[in-house]
């Protein structure tokens, strides 16, 4: 297949939009149903883009991105199933598109690995964020936001372009090379997966103190509990907010009864006001 | 932190009540949530970027913004098209300049679990439903099904965002101002809940968990401690770096640390992990990953072979 400059320009450009909009903006135009046919119109074959895109989404709506949790990434795999469904000239049926997108597998694994290092390295950037905010830098912190979008957007940009170029060998490449050093890979994951748990400490150093303890594991055992039941799993937080919830209205309108009665030197006084 | 938050606003005064638009601008911001993610404080920045607006008009006060700004970076994680409700709430207590430590806790509160539900109504109904429809469409050559799940997806998604904010900040503006008399007890209430939130997304959102699996017979060891306590390791990490910030410890230098980590633990086969690469037949890893030191063997799934 013949690649004028315009298109691979034209590429780069859709996929920096689309690895920008996976998080952000409209938080739909990355999804393949929408890129590949893109993509198919800007290589010349735009029926074709249109039902890879159509397949691709299929497979897609099992591996959503849930929790923080990231499956192999929809974009660089719909951008380069489109690629290799017109480069090897598919026929434009779903069973016709089927090898397409076995090929584009390895792409959409390093479209992963793109994101797992962005976010590996913009949490660093957390405390030029905090010097931002002390500083009451508001264009410091736009600008932080700018710098994330513009990298990610970039990584895949470059990424896609490569593909366009380098075809089923780079993603060979790519394969052997995610293949020999998958711990890398695998310790960024593990490491990237513990890094809430700086967030979450922050959080404790703010609201903690002695008597807190025992909310903090109540919460804990709460989550656990309701995890481990298949019913209830899907709604672990919000049950736990409820208890919690349940606790705080019942701290609150004890506090402020000890409150009201504090001085006047009479015990409990039943009453029948409302926590909030 | 060279910062310290204080805990109440030096100004007061309650600000008057935000302009629609104000509100609007935010939330289009709002759309940029995620703009900065990042796996410490995963939509920290992003959710202040959106918060600006509002709180440029809020807090007049210098020193007050920048103490705004200060905790409006703590860990965040809510679903992407629910945080108005999240940002009205807040905003509503900022107007009544409440105390730092309430607002923290109530934001938290009420984000942890907003991500649960969005998860639950956007990406396992509203995406596979519209998706599933319009892909078939797709399949079959017709554009429209791209046009269609576009539409569909994107009228629902900004109907949310609106009326989320505009509800929220409606409702927090009218309970804030009731509260206010019982504002120290009301602070104690918000960290307990707050607090009881954390403690469940340490045990819901820690998935770090060990590997190895060792000996002739085959020990699991994730299975032991699972047998200790569930999420044994998640809860004594988050306690682990909890300390090494009272100690004076940077989050910096905390993520530095887990990066060293989970790398060499990885390299000797320590931590579960996924690199999600393939060998040439396409068949995943058995574990996730080859560790660099194979000092244990990791059993070959018995399905897969056949």
């Amino acid at each position: 297949m013949e690649i004028s400059i315009i298109q691979a320009i034209l590429v780069f450009v859709v996929a920096f939009i689309m690895g920008i909009d996976q998080f952000s903006f409209l938080e739909s135009l990355y999804q393949p149903i929408v890129t590949c046919p893109i993509i198919g119109a800007i290589l010349g074959n735009f029926e074709l883009g249109v039902v890879v895109g159509g397949a691709y989404q299929l497979i897609q709506i099992g591996s959503m991105p849930i929790g923080g949790a990231q499956p192999p990434n929809a974009i660089l795999g719909g951008i380069m199933a489109t690629i290799f469904a017109v480069s090897l000239n598919m026929e434009a049926t779903a069973d016709g598109v089927g090898a397409a997108l076995g090929l584009a597998i390895p792409f959409a694994v390093f479209g992963q690995y793109a994101v797992t290092l962005t976010f590996t390295f913009m949490s660093g950037m957390m405390a030029k964020a905090d010097k931002c905010a002390e500083n009451a830098d508001v264009k410091g912190i736009r600008n932080i936001n700018f710098l994330e979008m513009g990298v990610l957007g970039c990584l895949f940009g470059i990424l896609a372009v490569a593909g366009l170029y380098g075809g089923s060998a780079l993603g060979e490449t790519l394969q052997n090379f995610s293949y020999d050093f998958s711990w890398v890979m695998a310790g960024l994951d593990a490491a990237g997966g513990a890094m809430k748990f700086v967030g979450f400490a922050i959080l404790m150093k703010v609201m903690m103190s002695g008597e807190m303890w025992g909310f903090l594991l109540a919460g804990f055992v709460m989550a656990l509990l309701c995890s481990a039941n298949a019913t209830t799993s899907g709604a672990t937080l919000i049950l736990c907010a409820f208890v919690g919830a349940a606790i705080a209205i019942y701290d609150f309108t004890t506090q402020t009864k000890i409150k009201q009665n504090a001085g006047a030197g009479a015990g409990f006084v039943g009453g029948d006001q409302d926590g909030i | 932190m060279a910062y310290n938050i204080p805990d109440k606003y030096q100004d007061l005064t309650p600000a008057p009540k935000l302009d629609n638009k104000t509100l609007n601008k935010m939330v289009w911001l709002s759309c940029f949530l995620q703009a900065s993610f990042n796996y410490e404080r995963m939509q920290a920045c992003g959710w202040l970027w959106g918060m600006l607006p509002g709180l440029q008009k809020i807090h007049t006060n210098k020193e007050d913004l920048k103490a705004s700004m200060a905790h409006n970076l703590d860990f965040l994680n809510t679903h992407p098209f629910l945080v108005t409700f999240v940002m009205g709430i807040v905003l509503s207590l900022e107007q009544n300049k409440a105390d730092t430590k309430t607002i923290r806790s109530v934001r938290i509160s009420a984000a942890g679990p907003l991500g649960g539900i969005g998860d639950a109504l956007f990406w396992l109904t509203l995406v596979p439903i519209t998706a599933g429809l319009t892909a078939n469409m797709a399949m079959e050559g017709q554009i429209f099904g791209a046009i269609l799940f576009l539409i569909i997806f994107n009228v629902v998604q900004f109907i949310v965002r609106f009326g989320l904010m505009y509800w929220s900040y409606g409702l927090g503006t009218k309970a804030v101002t009731l509260l206010t008399s019982n504002a120290k007890e009301f602070t104690r209430a918000a960290s307990i809940l707050g607090i009881f939130v954390v403690g469940g997304l340490i045990a819901n959102y820690g998935g770090t968990t060990v590997r190895m699996i060792v000996g002739d017979t085959q020990i699991n060891i994730q299975s032991l401690l699972d047998g200790v306590l569930p999420k044994l390791i998640p809860l004594l990490i988050t306690l682990g770096i909890y300390a090494l910030i009272k100690k004076g410890w940077t989050p910096v230098r905390c993520i530095i640390l887990i990066l060293v980590v989970g790398i060499v633990g990885c390299a000797f086969g320590i931590w579960s992990g996924n690199s999600q690469a393939m060998d040439a037949d396409g068949n995943t890893l058995p574990g996730g990953y080859t560790p660099l030191v194979e000092w244990y063997e990791y059993p070959v799934p018995e399905e897969a072979a056949e």
